[in-house]
């Protein structure tokens, strides 16, 4: 087991190494820099002041080990965009609302995708199933912008019920004895549908597998209670295969917001991903693809340990494990 | 399934001696025609395809024609427009037509490249084995370590957009799940026991290459195939969503939406259409993915 989470742990720094070269290169290899002349025209003799006080002068791999250096003591340098913070600055400021997005996000896919998994399992065959089955196909079909877009159209435009886009962040619309901002449903909806109809689906055809179990047959010929059998046995034991279901989930999750953020204008991370690659901002793109690249990484090992944790049958490692 | 395979691999190297047989591809063929929403995904691919490969003699205006007397129109508002005009004066019903040749284009030709490289790659890594395949798994896992879009992303970022651009930069992360499951389709068939006996009666390796091996991993890459063209398109939409896609004057209903973001307020139908499209066409191709894998997997089916 130890052995195993070590050589993970290996395998993924060297993923991490990799993506940080590649990102670095492609950045450097952009024609037209920060500083070029389409800003208006810069006098020599500046242009190589700002050239030397960014570093970028210095040979290619002597800027990668610095900047690389910088980055593991948390600076990621200067935001070209917003010169007077940093980059950590820029991105602390920005994190706690697309923490706050997904949080809420995830809460809804579980909650919902869940109980619409286990009503078609137990309604198998039916019509209930048959449209839990089409709505889960729609939710992980149609774009999560595309749905947003409707949502707008109906919600905003045409009923007028719900805000067009922003995002109160200090929740300060949750006085009154208020559950949620009227900011945060649409977005929340629409880029929960993904994760939430793989949910549903995986749910379903886990908990149908159960079902089919001896220790199921066994529970329900001992008389008990059909409630019983589900919750104590049937359910328990559908859920080991639902953390395979955060492998598709994560990496949905980490690009949705980018889409969500932009159609609903939110000060997140997506967005300031979108303007960082429209102003050539070298160091905010960086820093974001590291901890995408991080938080992906991580993620997955944490799926893996859970998944052992959960299921003492899987043993890390051993052959023909999930490697 | 093994005979039936074989049988297959028969017909395709002889196909006049099976012309009465029931093979794996007339099975499949029936089953797929039974499956309705198959049937109905497949009318709504060839509908888009029809619109790609005419748009030049069905849109009724030039995609990129401004009426300058004419801008943001709403359907109806005038006879010449029947989707209305987008926010520069441009016909919107043309500029749908040519959105789906944009989409199908970037879905056929970024599998079509994944295709061409991920097989050979991913064949060679699952045949040969050794160093290869070490070289081509660490390859994999690299890649599958990033979000296909974020990594398409950071390539547009670099090279800027438009069709060329797009196409080439889904492609990269595209290859890879080709490669993946060529692996390990020819990782497992190699082991199979008509494989084995054919290899004991010294059929060539190119033999057994072209009449066992390929034939046979056929259908699941065929499958692969039809999931990946709605992935590319996907891609496309949002890479264009993003404004870093195509590029103007060219149509791409991902950027419609994008730019109709801006409008929604008040000119509805700029986002209508090209998101109902989007959905249509992703659905479409879902559709024929699930009944495609439906008819040529019978063993999927409980």
């Amino acid at each position: 087991m130890t052995r195993y989470l070590l050589g993970r742990l290996l395998s993924l720094l060297l993923v991490l190494f990799v993506v940080s070269v590649v990102t670095f290169v492609l950045m450097h290899s952009v024609p037209g820099g920060p500083f070029d002349e389409s800003k208006g025209r810069l006098p020599e003799a500046a242009r190589a002041n700002i050239m030397r006080k960014y570093g970028l002068d210095k040979p290619i791999y002597v800027q990668y080990w610095n900047y690389m250096k910088n980055a593991l003591r948390g600076d990621f340098g200067i935001p070209y965009q917003q010169p007077q913070t940093t980059v950590t600055a820029l991105i602390a400021k920005t994190w706690r609302i697309t923490l706050q997005v997904g949080a809420m996000t995830v809460l809804l896919a579980f909650g919902v995708g869940i109980s619409l998994g286990l009503i078609a399992a137990y309604n198998q065959n039916s019509w209930i199933d048959s449209f839990v089955t089409f709505f889960a196909m729609l939710g992980f079909t149609v774009p999560n912008f595309v749905v947003a877009l409707w949502l707008i159209l109906v919600f905003a435009v045409r009923l007028k019920w719900l805000p067009m886009g922003g995002w109160s962040a200090s929740g300060d619309c949750l006085v009154a004895g208020r559950f949620f901002c009227s900011d945060w449903i649409m977005p929340v909806v629409a880029y929960s549908l993904i994760p939430m109809a793989i949910i549903a689906r995986y749910t379903r055809s886990s908990v149908v597998d159960v079902m089919r179990q001896d220790y199921a047959r066994t529970a329900r010929a001992k008389g008990l209670h059909e409630r019983t059998i589900m919750f104590r046995h049937v359910f328990r034991n559908a859920l080991i295969p639902m953390v395979t279901a955060l492998g598709v989930i994560i990496p949905n999750l980490l690009t949705g917001s980018i889409f969500i953020e932009t159609v609903f204008r939110i000060n997140g991370m997506g967005k300031y991903f979108v303007t960082s690659i429209f102003n050539r901002d070298y160091p905010m793109i960086m820093a974001l693809f590291l901890l995408v690249a991080v938080l992906w990484g991580v993620l997955y090992l944490l799926t893996d340990i859970a998944y052992t944790w959960i299921d003492p049958r899987v043993r890390l490692g051993a052959k023909g494990g999930n490697a | 399934m093994t005979s039936a395979s074989a049988s297959a691999s028969d017909a395709l190297v002889q196909p006049a001696k099976a012309s009465n047989q029931r093979t794996l591809w007339r099975d499949a063929a029936r089953r797929f025609s039974r499956n309705r929403l198959a049937m109905v995904g497949l009318v709504i691919v060839t509908f888009f395809v029809f619109l790609a490969v005419f748009a030049d003699v069905l849109a009724p205006h030039p995609y990129d024609k401004v009426y300058f007397e004419r801008v943001l129109l709403f359907p109806g508002e005038h006879p010449a427009h029947p989707m209305g005009t987008d926010e520069v004066g441009r016909d919107y019903l043309s500029r749908m037509i040519y959105g789906a040749r944009t989409s199908i284009t970037v879905g056929l030709a970024v599998m079509a490249i994944a295709v061409a490289i991920g097989v050979p790659i991913g064949g060679i890594a699952g045949y040969m084995g050794g160093f290869a395949d070490w070289i081509v798994s660490r390859l994999v896992e690299i890649m599958t370590a990033f979000p296909g879009i974020l990594f398409a992303i950071l390539i547009i970022s670099v090279w800027g957009g438009g069709i060329t651009k797009v196409i080439m930069a889904l492609s990269i992360t595209a290859w890879i799940e080709i490669a993946r499951l060529t692996r390990a389709q020819l990782l497992s068939l190699r082991e199979k026991e008509y494989v084995e006996s054919a290899r004991a009666i010294g059929v060539t390796q190119r033999g057994i290459i072209m009449r066992h091996l390929i034939p046979n991993s056929l259908t699941p890459l065929l499958v692969a195939i039809s999931f990946g063209i709605p992935t590319a398109i996907f891609a496309e939409a949002g890479l264009s969503f993003l404004g870093i896609g195509i590029n103007d004057p060219f149509a791409s209903w991902g950027k419609m939406v994008g730019v109709s973001n801006s409008y929604v307020r008040v000119y509805w139908h700029l986002a209508l259409f090209p998101t109902l499209a989007i959905a249509l066409l992703m659905l479409g191709f879902t559709f024929v993915g699930d009944g495609l894998r439906d008819a040529l997997d019978p063993k999927m089916l409980e």
